[in-house]
C-alpha cells in the first residue's frame, strides 16, 4: 500500500495509507479527512475533490480529462498543480506522494 | 418563427394541474419531529415515506418498500453504485418525463449524457445569465408591485420568475407558454397518473418538433443548444434530449421557486440576520446555503436495492425501493447542531438538499445564481421589507415538497 502525505487545509501534515485500487479521493476519505467532500462520490460531477499535488509527481498521474479540466475551471483557485482527486488511481508508482487540500469555494 | 409549431392542452380543459401540488406532495406543516422521532429509533424503518405521511403512493411498483433517515445509511444509499440503482424512478418520472432521464439511469449509461448537461451548467457557464437573463426578469416582476408597497411575494414574484427565466432560455413562443406551464405542472400529478402521462406525450410532441424547429434554424437559446450537440458525431439521442426538456421545469423551475419562497419566509422570520445581511452583502451566500439546510424544497429521493443487502441492520431484498429521505440528514443534529434552528452563522457544512452521489442537482449553480439575484433585487428595492401585519403569516408546508403558499409583505415606509 502506497504511503502518501495528506496536508489539510490547516497546514497539518497527515500520513496516509492508500489502498491499491482506492481513489486517492478514496483514500484522503477513508483515512478520516473529512475536509475533502466529494460530494458526488466521486464520479467527476463535482468539483469538492480538489487537491495541489507536489510538482515532482504530477507527471506520474493519468492525463486530465477534458470533464476534469472543466471542473477545475469552476474553482477560483486552480493552479498548474490541481487534479481532482477521485481521478487519481492509487498505484505503488505513487508511494511518498504529497497533496495538499485545495481551499474551499 | 418560420413555421408554427402547436402545442396542445389536456383533453379535459378543465382540469386544474395547479391544484396538484397537496395531493402530490403534501401539507404537513412540520415533518420534522416525525422524522426526529423516527431517527431516534432506527436508522432504516420498513414502509413507505409517502404513506407514513399520510399521502396516496401513485405509481410506485408492488413490492417491498424502506424508509431511510439515518445520515449514514443515506449517504450510503446515494453513493454505492454496486448496491443501489435510480432504476426506481423508471416507474414514475420515467413515465412522465420519459426513459430517457438521466434521473432513471445508472452509471455508465448516466455518466455518458449527464456530462454533456453538467457542462453547460458548470459555476463558470451560469454565472453570467445572473445579468443577462434573471435580473431583467426580477426587476420586471418587481416593478409591478414595488408602487403599491405591499405585495405577495410568492404569487407576484418567487413562483413566476424561475419558470419566467426557463421560458426565456428556451426561447418558448409566447402564445404557447400559458398551456406549456399547464402541461410542465401537470406533468408531476402523479396523483392522477392518467393526466401525468397525458401532459408527458403532450410535451415530447411539443418539443420533438421544437427541436426540428432548431437545428433548422438555430439561435442562441438552450434547445438550439442542446438540440444542436453531438456526441460521437451524432446528435444526442432524442429520447435523452427530450426527457431532459420536460424535466427542466420541475427540476429548474418549481425547486427554485421553493427554495427562493422559503429563504424569503426564514429571513423575514429572523429579522436580525436579514438585517446583518442588509449591512453586509457578503453574507449572502451563506444565507442560501443556510435556507437549503434548514428547509430544503425537495426532502426525499428514490432508489432501488440491486442486490440483497444490509442498510442500517435491515435485510433489504434486491428489488426493494428506498425512500431516501436526504432531508433528515439536514435535521440531524449529530451534524448540526441546534438542527431546527436557521442560523445563517453556523459552522459551515454541506447539506444534502442538492442530494449526493452520481445524481447530485446538475442545475444547483444555477440556483445559487437565480436566488442570489433574487436576493439582492430584494436587498435593492424592498427597503425596511416586513410582514404584513395584516395578512396571514407564511407557512412553510409539504412532505415531499416544501413552500409557502403566500408571503405577504409591506416594504417602503
Amino acid at each position: 500500500m502506497p504511503a502518501i502525505t495528506v496536508i489539510t487545509r490547516e497546514g497539518e501534515e497527515r500520513a496516509v495509507d492508500a489502498g491499491a485500487g482506492l481513489s486517492l479521493m478514496e483514500a484522503i476519505r477513508d483515512a478520516g479527512i473529512d475536509e475533502l467532500l466529494a460530494l458526488c462520490g466521486g464520479c467527476c460531477s463535482c468539483a469538492t475533490c480538489h487537491v495541489k499535488v507536489d510538482p515532482a509527481f504530477l507527471p506520474l498521474l493519468p492525463a486530465m480529462s477534458e470533464d476534469e479540466s472543466d471542473l477545475l475551471d469552476s474553482s477560483e483557485h486552480r493552479d498548474a498543480t490541481s487534479r481532482l482527486s477521485c481521478q487519481i488511481s492509487m498505484g505503488e508508482e505513487l508511494a511518498g506522494l504529497r497533496v495538499t487540500i485545495a481551499p474551499e469555494d | 418563427m418560420a413555421s408554427k409549431i402547436a402545442i396542445q392542452d389536456f383533453d379535459d380543459i378543465t382540469y386544474n394541474p395547479f391544484d396538484s401540488d397537496e395531493i402530490n406532495f403534501g401539507a404537513t406543516l412540520d415533518p420534522y419531529p416525525q422524522i426526529a422521532e423516527w431517527r431516534a429509533t432506527a436508522p432504516v424503518i420498513e414502509g413507505d415515506y409517502r404513506s407514513k405521511m399520510g399521502l396516496t403512493s401513485a405509481l410506485y411498483p408492488d413490492r417491498k418498500v424502506f424508509t431511510v433517515v439515518g445520515t449514514k445509511e443515506i449517504l450510503e444509499t446515494l453513493t454505492d453504485m454496486d448496491r443501489f440503482s435510480n432504476e426506481g424512478y423508471k416507474f414514475n418520472i420515467g413515465r412522465t418525463f420519459g426513459e430517457g432521464s438521466i434521473s432513471t439511469m445508472d452509471n455508465p449509461e448516466h455518466g455518458r449524457w449527464r456530462k454533456i448537461f453538467q457542462k453547460i451548467f458548470l459555476p463558470q457557464n451560469v454565472k453570467p445569465w445572473g445579468e443577462e437573463i434573471v435580473d431583467p426578469i426580477v426587476k420586471g416582476l418587481m416593478d409591478k408591485f414595488i408602487p403599491r408597497g405591499e405585495a405577495d411575494l410568492i404569487e407576484e414574484f418567487t413562483i413566476l420568475y424561475p419558470f419566467a427565466i426557463i421560458y426565456k432560455q428556451l426561447d418558448l413562443p409566447v402564445d404557447d407558454i400559458r398551456t406549456f406551464q399547464r402541461l410542465a405542472i401537470g406533468q408531476t400529478d402523479y396523483v392522477n397518473a392518467d393526466k401525468a402521462i397525458e401532459a408527458g406525450r403532450k410535451q415530447g410532441v411539443y418539443f420533438s418538433q421544437l427541436v426540428e424547429e432548431r437545428r433548422k434554424h438555430p439561435g442562441d437559446d438552450l434547445v438550439s443548444l442542446l438540440a444542436n450537440t453531438e456526441v460521437d458525431g451524432d446528435y444526442l439521442p432524442d429520447l435523452v434530449l427530450i426527457s431532459f426538456l420536460r424535466q427542466l421545469m420541475n427540476a429548474a423551475g418549481d425547486t427554485t421557486y421553493r427554495g427562493t419562497s422559503i429563504l424569503l419566509t426564514a429571513l423575514l422570520d429572523n429579522p436580525d440576520q436579514f438585517d446583518a445581511i442588509r449591512a453586509d452583502r457578503s453574507l449572502i451566500p451563506q444565507a442560501i446555503e443556510e435556507a437549503l439546510r434548514w428547509d430544503g424544497p425537495v426532502l426525499v429521493q428514490l432508489r432501488m436495492a440491486k442486490v440483497d443487502t444490509m442498510l442500517g441492520g435491515v435485510a433489504i431484498p434486491a428489488g426493494s425501493l428506498l425512500d431516501v429521505v436526504a432531508g433528515a440528514a439536514n435535521r440531524d443534529p449529530a451534524i448540526f447542531a441546534d438542527p431546527d434552528r436557521f442560523d445563517i452563522f453556523r459552522e459551515r457544512k454541506p447539506h444534502f438538499s442538492f442530494s449526493r452521489g452520481p445524481h447530485i442537482c446538475v442545475g444547483q449553480h444555477l440556483a445559487r445564481v437565480e436566488m442570489t439575484r433574487a436576493l439582492h433585487a430584494v436587498l435593492d428595492n424592498l427597503p425596511n421589507l416586513r410582514f404584513d401585519p395584516d395578512k396571514p403569516r407564511p407557512e412553510i408546508r409539504g412532505s415531499m415538497m416544501r413552500v409557502p403558499r403566500h408571503l405577504h409583505v409591506r416594504f417602503g415606509d
